[in-house]
């Protein structure tokens, strides 16, 4: 499969914009622009391959979730997951971390932000499809500060210990 | 050779089904259709775990396996996790599956345009696993084989399935 990529995104760039999606309480679709959460923020944003996938859901996510006060406590206004899925099963997923009270997963359903952004990865081989790699970018005032996008198959410089040591 | 009929006319079995779930069907494919010839060089790929897939190397099931020498009735739905999936189409399946295996159906399958892991962890919180096949058409190729695709991308979902019911003559 071709795909023409953006240049994958690195320290010093502006973050794009972009719409991503989520239900609200009422379980209604709806969107939110990246921009929108980053400007004038420090953010840190986390993608995933695929939601109800055993990294995703047994490291990499909990590992944010577990240290999300720290997280806010240096200064990090929000945490984002985004993943190649619709925003039904992002938020079924988000479901299963009862304990989660910061982390918003959002959904990138079409994996055009994660496009934009020069991070997709093609699983297709394992039924997945077009996907995300594995990344851990802190971003402050749209600026990307910190950029840790992850080799294939691995866990190591995306995770929440990786990116506390930038803060 | 594995017939399909869409529903239009049917069974007093698939009318009380249909008629618990309240939806219309579509002819696309037409009565007397052979699945198998109308979308050939099509697999599936089985509800699993990441490691299952892992194990069996993300191996995917061909439609002549599905159907070959079996009475299979294989229903499609939008999305796994949305309302009306969850809530009214796929229980009466799952409550009605003696029903389906007394008139001779071997196998009652699910598929919707998700990977094989969504559906996985769908069918789990379900609890319709033991009732029920679920497969990924994670590409959408099966369906759009058979010209069963509608686009929901007003509901942020893309390019999806239609809801409909295939069943043997």
């Amino acid at each position: 499969m071709v795909v023409n990529m953006a240049a994958t995104i690195a320290v010093g760039d502006v973050i794009p914009d972009g719409t991503l999606a989520y239900l609200d309480d009422d379980s209604k679709p709806q969107s939110v622009s990246i921009h929108s959460l980053a400007a004038a923020n420090k953010v840190i944003i986390f993608g995933v391959p695929g939601a109800f996938t055993p990294t995703c859901s047994l490291k990499h996510v909990p590992g944010f979730i577990e240290r999300a006060e720290e997280l806010k406590g240096k200064g990090v206004d929000e945490i984002i997951c985004i993943s190649v899925n619709d925003p039904f099963v992002m938020n079924s997923w988000a479901k299963t971390f009862p304990e989660n009270k910061h982390v918003k997963f959002l959904a990138d359903g079409a994996a055009k932000y994660t496009h934009a952004l020069g991070l997709e990865l093609d699983l297709t081989e394992k039924g997945l499809g077009v996907r995300s790699k594995r990344f851990a970018l802190l971003v402050e005032d749209l600026k990307v500060k910190v950029a840790n996008v992850e080799k294939v198959g691995e866990f190591t410089v995306s995770s929440a210990e990786e990116i506390i040591k930038a803060l | 050779m594995a017939s399909a009929m869409v529903k239009g006319g049917g069974s007093r079995l698939i009318k009380s089904v249909s008629a618990a779930l309240g939806t219309r069907f579509y002819a696309k494919v037409a009565t007397g259709t052979d699945i198998v010839s109308a979308a050939p060089n099509v697999s599936l790929q089985k509800a699993r775990t990441w490691d299952e897939g892992i194990a069996s190397k993300f191996s995917t099931t061909p439609l002549k396996d599905i159907f070959k020498d079996k009475k299979v009735v294989i229903f499609g739905l939008p999305g796994a996790y949305t309302g009306v999936c969850s809530n009214k189409h796929v229980p009466p399946y799952k409550e009605n599956i003696d029903k389906f295996k007394a008139k001779g159906i071997d196998s009652v399958i699910c598929v919707a345009v998700n990977d094989p892991y969504t559906m996985n962890a769908w069918a789990e919180k379900l609890q319709a696993k033991e009732a029920i096949d679920f497969y990924g058409d994670f590409d959408g190729s099966f369906h759009k084989s058979l010209d069963l695709v509608t686009d929901l991308s007003g509901a942020l979902l893309g390019t999806r399935s239609e809801r409909y019911i295939i069943y043997p003559p």
